[in-house]
């Protein structure tokens, strides 16, 4: 067993899931709204790199931005048919939540459709190069994964924290009916997060390209991590997802390295029951109490 | 109103001038005035569009002999009822009536009947097809009914209804095949297989609200999946676990196993009913109403133990759930993989929404929605996912609470309507309201300001130059009939806010004053300006008060 490994291993599957996790987070503790389409998002930007890959260039930024491009576009259709319409209606949780399912089977099968079931390759985006750091073998693969997803973390939590659109999305998180009524509009700025959610979902999906391939129901199986992630480090916080993309990583390299394969999933739900049992609202939940609508 | 009087002017004689009293007023230009009978007519019609025929509320009232209201059906031993019935006289015969209060129960009877009854009436080249869906339906039907015992009863937002059932469905279909239990324990074995696995995920509900539960179920769901799919005892290779024991004669021809295997599901489905009406009509489903979510806090002060009521429901029901589990085992000889995927959840979230969530009827019919779309249609391919996406977005996009939710909304939607229709037809010119008369304990407020409303109308219509120059000529004294009218009208204003006029003797000039209608609180002043004669000061208050009048 290789310490080293394992942490490089548990780092790049902590920046790939984080990413997912903190835009869940994002989306629930501003909208209000858990967005289970992000599978569908992820699916949608797959392709969407895939057709640029294929009809445009195969050059790794145009493909990468395409991707992320795609997956903005994503979060902005699911704003609009599910966020806008619905945000202000009784039961808007259960039904906001059922809403993006109901788009991520309608999407999904229309991905099928048109493009079929079978998997499609993106090419290479880091090169096929490798360093040897004392022993550790580091793939271009992984270093690119690991500084593109910190990049863009570190880019959202720098607008969060800098700009005015930022601002009011904090404000959104803290209390959206006072932000509504010194002039923050909900609608706008529900366009504005899942833009910028979708577009995090869309840089997983193609960085995730290299293990899960883009089909359209690959992005189920980092829905779901992503989705417990966010709930172990407590839905609504960017700090606790984080923590908890790293300490699931980890429990994944971990259990992959030891147990074997087929036992990750089930390490990985013990460690979230038995964080969420010490701590009922994740590791740092930021809300006291659930967002009431 | 006013708009379709038309004014006509009138030359005023002042009758005084013959006595040569008319102090300089000799003839006037003034302005006839109008009939105060029309602006009575005008305030007093119904203005509310009306038609022939009234909108009385339609009720049947079955044609049943009301002669022995005390007689009737009761559940033995209990002293229930069949059907909630109450006596009444028929309003235009006077004949006693018996009247239903609930029709429910009859229509639960003529749904069922007509599911017991279905596989006479399907066609025959789709028989198969509709026997083995109807037989999934029922199922199906039997799982949702327990899931909206724990969603809508319990409320507990749990999604790992189908891992209960497929866990259940998988150990107890490799038991009998390690085994060879018979068929008749399976289902027995499911529901305590079934009860400890939601004694397990009960633990973390004791803990979790709301979404959270949600979304760890989820991912319990997926757990399950992973799980089963790779491991070599339950078939990982062969996309599910088949060779149980069943309950169905094999040695039947195929459309009689069919039809064995429908009503089996049939009978589950009718007892997965009866566990509803038992759990949610009862006791449990009494308390946990106490306690909707987000108010458990004061159904806990008034002694109500939510927590305990909630976990009961869901051990019942998870016991249930396996037990259904088992005799989908017992039913099929085993179970696919499929019964974990994404999509079976979902497939049957948008069973529970298109129907509407906490109600077994809505569960069922939104189970029929699905099961025809998913399987009977199969030949119209993908696009049936479409539809049943649609159908969901649709549901959540446009109705509160599913399809048995649109009475409700309907109404409430229109109440709403009628309230707004109500406030366009009321005209608030200082009458008052429906609202406001129920709360005013002096009447005689309430007609006066409706008279005095009218009283203005009157007025209005009267203001005009020729009586405002009149009035600025010689305010005092006798005046055409349009500006004494008015004047009459100021002058009997009452005393809050009334104007007047205070003489500063220091500068030997007139102000505008309003009293304040309180004893011992001084008028304020109204404004800074003075008048150097008492006629100028007069006419200023008239075009005040004028003012005042054409502005309420």
């Amino acid at each position: 067993m290789d310490i080293a490994f394992i942490l490089l291993n548990a780092l790049v599957i902590a920046c790939i899931y984080g990413l997912i996790a903190v835009a869940v987070s994002i989306t629930w503790s501003s909208l209000g709204l858990i967005n289970l389409g992000y599978g569908f998002v992820f699916s949608f930007a797959g392709y969407g790199a895939w057709l640029a890959a294929t009809y445009i260039t195969k050059m790794s930024i145009v493909v990468m931005a395409a991707g992320v491009l795609a997956g903005a576009l994503c979060g902005v259709l699911i704003c609009l048919i599910v966020f806008i319409p619905l945000h202000d209606k009784p039961n808007f949780t259960t039904r906001g939540m059922i809403g993006t399912l109901a788009i991520s089977l309608v999407g999904s099968q229309a991905l099928l459709m048109q493009f079929g079931p079978r998997a499609k390759a993106l090419p290479e985006f880091f090169g096929n190069w490798s360093v040897n750091i004392g022993g550790t073998v580091l793939t271009a693969d992984r270093i690119g994964i690991v500084l593109c997803s910190v990049a863009m973390l570190g880019f959202v939590v720098m607008w969060m924290k800098g700009s005015r659109r930022g601002l009011e999305i904090r404000a959104m998180m803290m209390n959206p009916h006072a932000a509504s009524i010194v002039g923050i509009g909900i609608r706008k700025t529900g366009i504005y997060v899942m833009a910028i959610t979708g577009a995090m979902a869309g840089l997983a999906a193609v960085l995730l390209s290299q293990t899960y391939y883009v089909a359209p129901f690959s992005g189920l199986t980092p829905l779901i991590k992503g989705v417990s992630i966010a709930l172990c480090g407590g839905l609504g916080s960017v700090q606790g997802a984080m923590i908890a993309a790293i300490i699931l990583g980890f429990t994944e390299a971990v259990t992959s390295d030891l147990l074997g394969g087929q036992y990750v999933l089930i390490t990985q739900f013990l460690v979230i029951i038995c964080i969420l049992i010490v701590r009922p609202r994740g590791i740092s939940g930021l809300l006291d109490k659930a967002r009431e609508q | 109103m006013s708009d379709t009087f038309q004014r006509k002017p009138q030359h005023w004689l002042n009758p005084l001038s013959v006595w040569d009293t008319d102090e300089g007023l000799t003839e006037v230009n003034s302005v006839t005035t109008p009939n105060p009978r029309d602006v009575w007519d005008a305030n007093t019609a119904y203005k509310a569009k009306t038609h022939k025929v009234g909108r009385l509320k339609y009720h049947v009232v079955w044609p049943a002999h009301g002669d022995k209201l005390w007689s009737r059906f009761r559940w033995w031993p209990t002293r229930r009822n069949a059907l909630d019935i109450h006596g009444l006289y028929n309003r235009k015969t006077l004949e006693a009536e018996k009247k239903i209060n609930d029709r429910r129960p009859i229509y639960w009877a003529i749904c069922l009947l007509l599911i017991a009854l279905g596989p006479l009436f399907f066609p025959a080249s789709m028989q198969n097809t509709l026997l083995s869906a109807g037989a999934i339906f029922s199922i199906f039907a039997a799982i949702n009914v327990c899931w909206t015992l724990i969603v809508g009863t319990a409320s507990i937002f749990s999604l790992a209804t189908y891992a209960v059932v497929g866990v259940s469905a998988f150990i107890t279909t490799w038991l009998s095949m390690q085994y060879g239990l018979p068929w008749y324990t399976m289902p027995l074995i499911g529901g305590v297989l079934g009860l400890v696995m939601g004694g397990l995920i009960a633990f973390p509900a004791l803990r979790l609200d709301g979404f959270y539960y949600a979304l760890l179920t989820l991912g319990l769901n997926e757990l399950c999946r992973v799980f089963f799919t790779t491991s070599k005892a339950f078939g990982s290779a062969s996309g599910g676990l088949y060779g149980a024991d069943t309950y169905i004669p094999q040695d039947l021809d195929p459309v009689t196993q069919s039809l064995v295997g429908y009503y089996g599901a049939f009978a589950l489905l009718i007892a997965a009913l009866f566990l509803f009406r038992f759990i949610n009509g009862k006791r449990l489903g009494r308390i946990l109403r106490m306690a909707p979510e987000k108010r458990e806090a004061f159904a806990q002060a008034c002694g109500v133990d939510y927590r305990t009521a909630r976990v009961t429901i869901f051990l019942i029901t998870s016991a249930a759930l396996g037990f259904i589990g088992g005799f989908y085992a017992a039913q099929y000889r085993g179970v696919a993989f499929s019964i974990f995927s994404f999509d079976t959840v979902l497939l049957g979230l948008a069973m529970l929404t298109i129907g509407g969530i906490g109600r077994a009827e809505g569960a069922i019919l939104g189970t029929l929605v699905v099961t025809f779309l998913d399987r009977v249609l199969i030949e119209i391919g993908p696009l049936r996912y479409f539809i049943i996406g649609g159908l969901m977005l649709g549901v959540v996009l446009f109705l509160n609470n599913g399809y048995f939710g649109i009475r409700k909304q309907f109404t409430a939607w229109r109440n709403k309507k009628r309230g707004e229709w109500r406030s366009q037809r009321a005209e608030k010119g200082g009458e008052a309201l429906p609202e406001e008369a129920t709360e005013e304990d002096n009447k005689d407020a309430l007609f006066f300001r409706r008279f005095d409303k009218m009283q203005r109308d009157h007025l209005k219509k009267m203001i005009c130059p020729e009586i405002i120059e009149e009035h600025r000529r010689r305010p005092l004294g006798q005046h055409s009939e349009a500006l004494e009218r008015v004047l009459y009208y100021f002058r009997r204003s009452p005393m809050e806010d009334k104007y007047a006029l205070h003489f500063i003797e220091a500068t030997d000039r007139y102000k505008i004053i309003a009293f304040s209608g309180k004893r011992g609180v001084s008028p304020r002043v109204v404004e800074d300006r003075e008048y150097e004669s008492i006629d100028d000061a007069y006419h200023a208050i008239f075009m005040r008060r004028i003012h005042d009048l054409m502005e309420s």
